[in-house]
C-alpha cells in the first residue's frame, strides 16, 4: 500500500506542474489521483520482496585512471569521465514494469575493488555468497586475465562495458565474458568505412607516446587493410613546447611532408596534443580520430531508433550528465540480463545465459538488432561516428555489405579471429 | 509568461468559438517532425496549399466526430494543438505529459488518452476544462493507443518493456499485460473485435492478440524482396473496413506489406520511400498515403493496383498523415 502512495504522490506532482493552471485545478488532479490510488491499491500485488530476485553485480575500480576527469593547465577540465554505472541504472528503471509480469525483481549491488587484481576475487565472492551470476565489469583491461582463470567453467557471465582492447576478445577468448563496448578494431573499421565512403583513402597518421595511442593505430592498421586505404605518413608525436623537438611537437611541422593526405588521424589517448592539431595542420584537411569524428559506441546528439528517449532517461538520472560509450555498454548488459528473463520465462541462469550467447538480439537504439557474435562474444552493434555536436553517421556504412549481417562488416569476423567459442 | 500562455490557451480551448463550418474538404494533413509544421496537399493536384506553424515536433493527429477540429500531438512541447480545420489555424492547446506520441479520442466522454513517450505514462485528458485527470503508469515508451469501440478499455504498447498493456479506461490503471515481439509500435483491430494487430518494430513482426483472451494469437512475419530479416521495421498499420486487408509499413525496409486478414497471407509489397512508418486509408479505401521518414515526402498509392502514384515532398521527418474526408 505504501509503495502505491509513494508512486501516486509522484504521478501528483507531474499534474501539476504539467498543467500549471490555478488552485482549483489542481485540487481536481489530487482527487482524481486519490480514485485512482484506491483502484490500483485493490489490484496491486504482493510487495516485491517476495518475488524472486535476480541481482547484477557491477565491479568497479576505486581511482580507475580512465575514470579520472582530463584536466588541462588552468584547471580547465575537458572531460569528466565517469563511472558508467547511471547506465546500467536507467536499464534496470526501464525493467520496472516488467517486474510485475515476470514477477522477478532486478537489482544492482555495487562492488568497488581497489585495484584490477582484486576484481576476480569480488566476483567470485558475490557468486559463493549472494548467488550472483550476472556481472557487469567496469575495469581496465589487465583485470581480464586473472579474471577469467577465476571464473571458467562457472555458471558466471561476465559484461565488459569499459575495456575495448582487442586482446580480451583473440587471445584471452573467455566464453564467461561477453564485451559489450564495441572492440577497437570495430571502432577503427567504422571510422575507415565512412572515410572510404568519402574517398578520403589517404591518411596521415599522428602517434602519441601511450601504449594505448600504439595499440590504436595497430587497429587502424588493420582496417586500412581490410578497407584498402593508404597511410601516406606516420609520426610519433612528443607533447611538449621544445624548440629542439619541434619536429615532433609542432602539428604544423608534423603534417608538413611533402605527400598529400585527405585526414589526419591521431591518436592520444591523454587528450593533450591532439586538442592543438586541428586548424594547426599545414594542409586544411578534416581530423578525426582522438577528436573531432570519433568513432563511439554512443552519443549524445543521436536522434535516430528511439535514441532521443534514453538519452533523456540518462540525462534525468545524472542530472545532465551526457551518455557515453560505456553507459551505453552498461545499459544494454542489463537490458540483456532482462530480456533474457522475459524471453526464456525463466529466472533459470543456464536459460538465460543460452539465449544472451545464442538466439537472443536485443534493442541498441542504434538500428540493426544487437546480439552476441558465438565466436569471441563480441556484441555485435553499430558504430556511431560522432562529430563533438552531431553523430556524422552510423556505421555499418551503406554499402558494406556482409553475406549474413551487415554488423559483421566492423571488428573480427569470425574468419578473422583466433577465438574460436564457437567450435 | 508560460503560466499566462497556459491560462490563455485554456481560455481558448474551452471559450473556443464554435468552428466554421467545411466538411469534407478531402485536405491531406501531413505532421513533420523536424519542421515543427502541418503540410495541407490539395486531394485533386496533389499541390502544397498550406503550411500551418504548429507547436514542436508533432506526431500523431485525429480529427473530432464532425472533422471540425484536428489535434495534433507535439512532442517537444508537451502539448496537443488543436487545429481549426476550416480556418486551417491552431486554435487552442491541450496539456500532455512529457512527450507525448499516439493518442485516442473518445469524443462521447470528450476524453483523449495519449502516451507520454518520455514519461513512462498514459495521460487521461478531459478535453473541455483542458486539465490531465489521470496519469496511468506504464512501462517505458509507450506508443500505440486503441480504444475499444465502446471506450471501456484501451490498449497501449511499451516499446522498452515489450509489452502490450490492457487498461481500465473509466479505472485508469493497468489491468492485464501481454508480452509481445522486440519494440512494439501501433494498433490496429480487425472489425468483429475480436483481434488486435500490434508491430513489433526490431524483431521484424506483427504480433496478432487474441481480444477476449488478451493471449498471442499469431505472428505473421515479412520478407519484401531484396530484402533481410533485419532491415524488416515494421511500424505503421491500417485495417479496411470489411476487415480483409491489412496494410504494414516497414520502416527501413522501404515497402508497405498488404496482408489477407483471414489467411494472415502476405500478398505481395509495395515500395515506398525510406523509414515509412505513418500510414492512412482515404475514407473510400481507393488510396493509401504513407509518410516516408527519411524521404521527407509522402507517397500516395492507388490501393486496387497497389502501385505508388506519386510522391509529394512535405516537410522533414514527415511522421503521420490524417485525411479530411
Amino acid at each position: 500500500m505504501t509503495s502505491w502512495w509513494r508512486i501516486q504522490v509522484r504521478s501528483a506532482r507531474g499534474i501539476v506542474r504539467s498543467s500549471p493552471l490555478d488552485l482549483s485545478t489542481t485540487l481536481n488532479a489530487i482527487v482524481c489521483v486519490c480514485s485512482a490510488t484506491m483502484a490500483m491499491a485493490q489490484n496491486s500485488q504482493p510487495a516485491p520482496s517476495q518475488q524472486p530476485r535476480i541481482t547484477i553485480g557491477y565491479v568497479e575500480m576505486a581511482g580507475d585512471p580512465r575514470h579520472e576527469p582530463i584536466t588541462a593547465y588552468g584547471r580547465l577540465v575537458l572531460k569528466n569521465r565517469e563511472h558508467p554505472f547511471p547506465g546500467a541504472q536507467i536499464g534496470l528503471d526501464e525493467a520496472q514494469a516488467l517486474t510485475r509480469v515476470l514477477k522477478t525483481d532486478f537489482a544492482l549491488e555495487r562492488i568497488t575493488v581497489k585495484s584490477p587484481a582484486e576484481v576476480a576475487g569480488a566476483v567470485v565472492r558475490a557468486r559463493d555468497t549472494n548467488g550472483v551470476h550476472f556481472f557487469i565489469v567496469d575495469a581496465p583491461a589487465e583485470a581480464f586475465k586473472p579474471l577469467a582463470g577465476a571464473i571458467k567453467g562457472r555458471d558466471i557471465l561476465v559484461f565488459n562495458a569499459t575495456a575495448a582492447d582487442d586482446g580480451l576478445r583473440r587471445d584471452l577468448c573467455a566464453a564467461e565474458f561477453v564485451h559489450a563496448l564495441p572492440s577497437l578494431a570495430m571502432n577503427m573499421d567504422g571510422l575507415m568505412q565512412y572515410l572510404v565512403s568519402r574517398k578520403w583513402s589517404n591518411l596521415l597518421v599522428l602517434e602519441g607516446p601511450a601504449t594505448a595511442d600504439a595499440a590504436m593505430v595497430k587497429a587502424l592498421e588493420s582496417s586500412v587493410k581490410k578497407f584498402g586505404t593508404r597511410i601516406v605518413a606516420r609520426q610519433q608525436f612528443k607533447p611538449g613546447t621544445d624548440p629542439r623537438e619541434r619536429e615532433k611537437n609542432d602539428p604544423a611541422l608534423l603534417s608538413a611532408g611533402s605527400r598529400d593526405y585527405d585526414v589526419v588521424f591521431v591518436a592520444d589517448s591523454a587528450f593533450d596534443f591532439v586538442r592543438q592539431v586541428p586548424y594547426h595542420t599545414v594542409r586544411a584537411r578534416p581530423v578525426v580520430g582522438s577528436i573531432d569524428l570519433e568513432p563511439v559506441a554512443w552519443h549524445w546528439t543521436w536522434d535516430h531508433n528511439g535514441a532521443p528517449q534514453v538519452n533523456t532517461r540518462f540525462e534525468k538520472r545524472t542530472g545532465g550528465r551526457h551518455m557515453e560509450g560505456p553507459d551505453w555498454a552498461a545499459w544494454i548488459a542489463v537490458k540483456m540480463v532482462v530480456q533474457a528473463t522475459l524471453r526464456t520465462r525463466s529466472a533459470d541462469f543456464e536459460a538465460q545465459r543460452k539465449f544472451i550467447l545464442g538466439e537472443g538480439s536485443f534493442d541498441g537504439n542504434k538500428g540493426l538488432a544487437v546480439s552476441v557474435r558465438p565466436w569471441d562474444h563480441q556484441l555485435r552493434q553499430a558504430v556511431l561516428l560522432a562529430a563533438p555536436y552531431a553523430v556524422v553517421a552510423s556505421a555499418p556504412v551503406e554499402g558494406f555489405l556482409h553475406k549474413t549481417n551487415d554488423l559483421d562488416t566492423l571488428g573480427d569476423d569470425q574468419p578473422e579471429t583466433p577465438c574460436r567459442l564457437d567450435k | 509568461m508560460r503560466h499566462l500562455f497556459f491560462v490563455l490557451a485554456v481560455a481558448a480551448a474551452v471559450f473556443a468559438p464554435a468552428p466554421s463550418d467545411a466538411k469534407n474538404t478531402g485536405l491531406i494533413f501531413v505532421s513533420n517532425e523536424k519542421t515543427n509544421n502541418l503540410i495541407v496537399i490539395d486531394p485533386k493536384t496533389y499541390q502544397v496549399v498550406k503550411d500551418i506553424k504548429v507547436s514542436r515536433r508533432p506526431r500523431d493527429m485525429h480529427f473530432n466526430a464532425d472533422h471540425s477540429l484536428l489535434y495534433v500531438a507535439c512532442g517537444d512541447d508537451d502539448v496537443i494543438d488543436v487545429l481549426d480545420v476550416a480556418k486551417l489555424e491552431v486554435v487552442g492547446k491541450l496539456a500532455t505529459g512529457p512527450s507525448p506520441e499516439t493518442f485516442a479520442l473518445d469524443g462521447k466522454r470528450r476524453r483523449i488518452y495519449v502516451s507520454n513517450e518520455e514519461g513512462s505514462s498514459l495521460s487521461v485528458i478531459d478535453i473541455d476544462q483542458n486539465i490531465i485527470v489521470h496519469e496511468v503508469p506504464t512501462g517505458a515508451e509507450p506508443e500505440g493507443v486503441f480504444i475499444s469501440d465502446d471506450g471501456k478499455t484501451l490498449y497501449v504498447t511499451s516499446e522498452v518493456g515489450d509489452l502490450v498493456h490492457m487498461v481500465d479506461a473509466e479505472g485508469g490503471h493497468v489491468t492485464q499485460d501481454v508480452v509481445v515481439g522486440t519494440r512494439p509500435r501501433r494498433f490496429a483491430a480487425t472489425p468483429d473485435g475480436k483481434e488486435l494487430w500490434v508491430t513489433t518494430e526490431l524483431s521484424g513482426e506483427v504480433y496478432i492478440i487474441d481480444r477476449a483472451k488478451f493471449a498471442v494469437m499469431g505472428k505473421i512475419e515479412f520478407r519484401p524482396p531484396g530484402m533481410r530479416k533485419t532491415d524488416v521495421t515494421p511500424v505503421g498499420l491500417a485495417m479496411t473496413k470489411d476487415g480483409k486487408t491489412a496494410y504494414v509499413t516497414l520502416g527501413h525496409a522501404a515497402h508497405v506489406a498488404v496482408v489477407d486478414v483471414a489467411t494472415r497471407n502476405v500478398e505481395g509489397y509495395i515500395l515506398v520511400g525510406k523509414r515509412s512508418w505513418g500510414i492512412t486509408l482515404s475514407r473510400d479505401e481507393s488510396k493509401l498515403f504513407v509518410a516516408n521518414g527519411f524521404g521527407d515526402d509522402i507517397t500516395i498509392i492507388d490501393a486496387k493496383t497497389r502501385k505508388a502514384i506519386i510522391s509529394v515532398p512535405v516537410g522533414r521527418i514527415p511522421w503521420g498523415v490524417a485525411i479530411d474526408d
